[in-house]
């Protein structure tokens, strides 16, 4: 038995609906010296970035033990507090998380952890967003700083897949991260 | 008598100097036709946002008409920095002595840049070229991506000396 997911890399953004500052630049007079001044405003909007995806493979399983992959991810959020969410969605009916050999479906089980490097997280329920999480990344990308901050966690049950038909299955799960 | 010639030699190279350096009492100089900056809402996070304007420098120092300009912004120590509550958001600035340009020389905060040359030759630019010089204010991309989100203000005082 054979699993395969495919993750699409997807860029969320918002922008802040603020009013720029009102200056107004003043004017030099003609003398010795003269000093002029000039107001200066920008807006840096909400961003945030998920990268460093890759595609998991659990080769072929056996249904008598849980399979489970972990992959480190970037993700980056430019809000005060680094803030983001995250909202998954699979590739089954109604999005769930199962994987497909075009007949048959097996269950999967996905799961986010706030840090890199980690085996277990909370448990995302397809379509609601995990808020709550901050992000330490530097930069998008992740190209300086810490190289990855979350965990992305994929699980499959021994009950789920000794209830599959013996095939190769794949799939997408889809994850949107938002500032918070 | 040739310790007098060595005396004299080195008085006339001190008073060329000082003619060089210092202005003079009827010297004169103006900054105008300024306008404030606005970058907007930046929606480029990987390329550096820049703003230009062609304003008004008009020098009457003979012989040249040469000015100095010293920039200062409203960051901690007149640093160029823009704020948004505690956050920060650096930014530079570039002068140019000629109107129109898109680069120049970048500005170090509070340090004058000397040897600048003004071609105005009335105080207001109402006559002959409207603008003769260019302002040049950077926000780069890597600035851009490592601030917080927020709307950012600051001023930039620029003053002007005749040389």
């Amino acid at each position: 038995m054979r699993g395969f997911l495919k993750e699409g890399v997807l860029f969320a953004c918002c922008a802040l609906a603020v009013a720029s500052p009102s200056f107004a630049a003043t004017q030099g007079s003609l003398g010795t010296t003269s000093t002029g001044t000039v107001g200066i405003s920008a807006t840096v909007p909400g961003r945030v970035e998920i990268s460093g995806l890759s595609d998991i493979a659990f080769g072929t399983v056996d249904p008598a033990a849980a399979a489970a992959s972990a992959e480190n991810v970037c993700v980056w959020s430019n809000t005060s507090g680094k803030g983001y969410t995250v909202t998954a969605t699979g590739s089954g009916a109604s999005n769930a998380f199962s994987l497909s050999d075009g007949t048959n479906s097996l269950a999967y089980a996905v799961e986010w952890a706030g840090t890199a490097g980690q085996s277990t997280g909370t448990a995302l329920v397809s379509g609601t967003a995990l808020g709550g999480l901050s992000s330490t990344a530097t930069n998008p990308g992740c190209s300086s700083g810490p190289a990855s901050t979350a965990s992305l966690i994929v699980k499959m049950t021994a009950a789920n897949l000794q209830a599959a038909v013996a095939s190769s299955y794949t799939g997408t799960l889809t994850l949107v991260v938002a500032p918070q | 008598m040739p310790r007098r010639l060595i005396a004299a030699a080195i008085g006339a190279i001190c008073t060329i100097t000082s003619s060089a350096s210092q202005a003079g009492a009827a010297d004169k100089v103006r900054i105008s036709a300024l306008s404030d900056v606005s970058f907007g809402i930046i929606t480029n996070f990987a390329a550096d946002s820049v703003r230009s304007q062609s304003l008004c420098l008009y020098a009457k120092s003979p012989p040249l008409d040469q000015y100095r300009i010293t920039a200062s912004g409203s960051g901690p120590g007149g640093s160029f920095e823009l704020s948004s509550g505690s956050d920060n958001l650096p930014y530079e600035v570039q002068w140019n002595d000629v109107a129109g340009q898109s680069g120049g020389t970048s500005l170090v905060a509070n340090q004058p840049l000397t040897g600048q040359q003004s071609a105005a030759s009335i105080d207001d630019c109402s006559k002959g070229a409207s603008t003769s010089a260019s302002l040049l204010v950077v926000l780069r991309s890597a600035a851009v991506a490592a601030a917080s989100s927020g709307t950012y203000a600051g001023t930039l005082t620029l003053l002007v000396a005749p040389e």
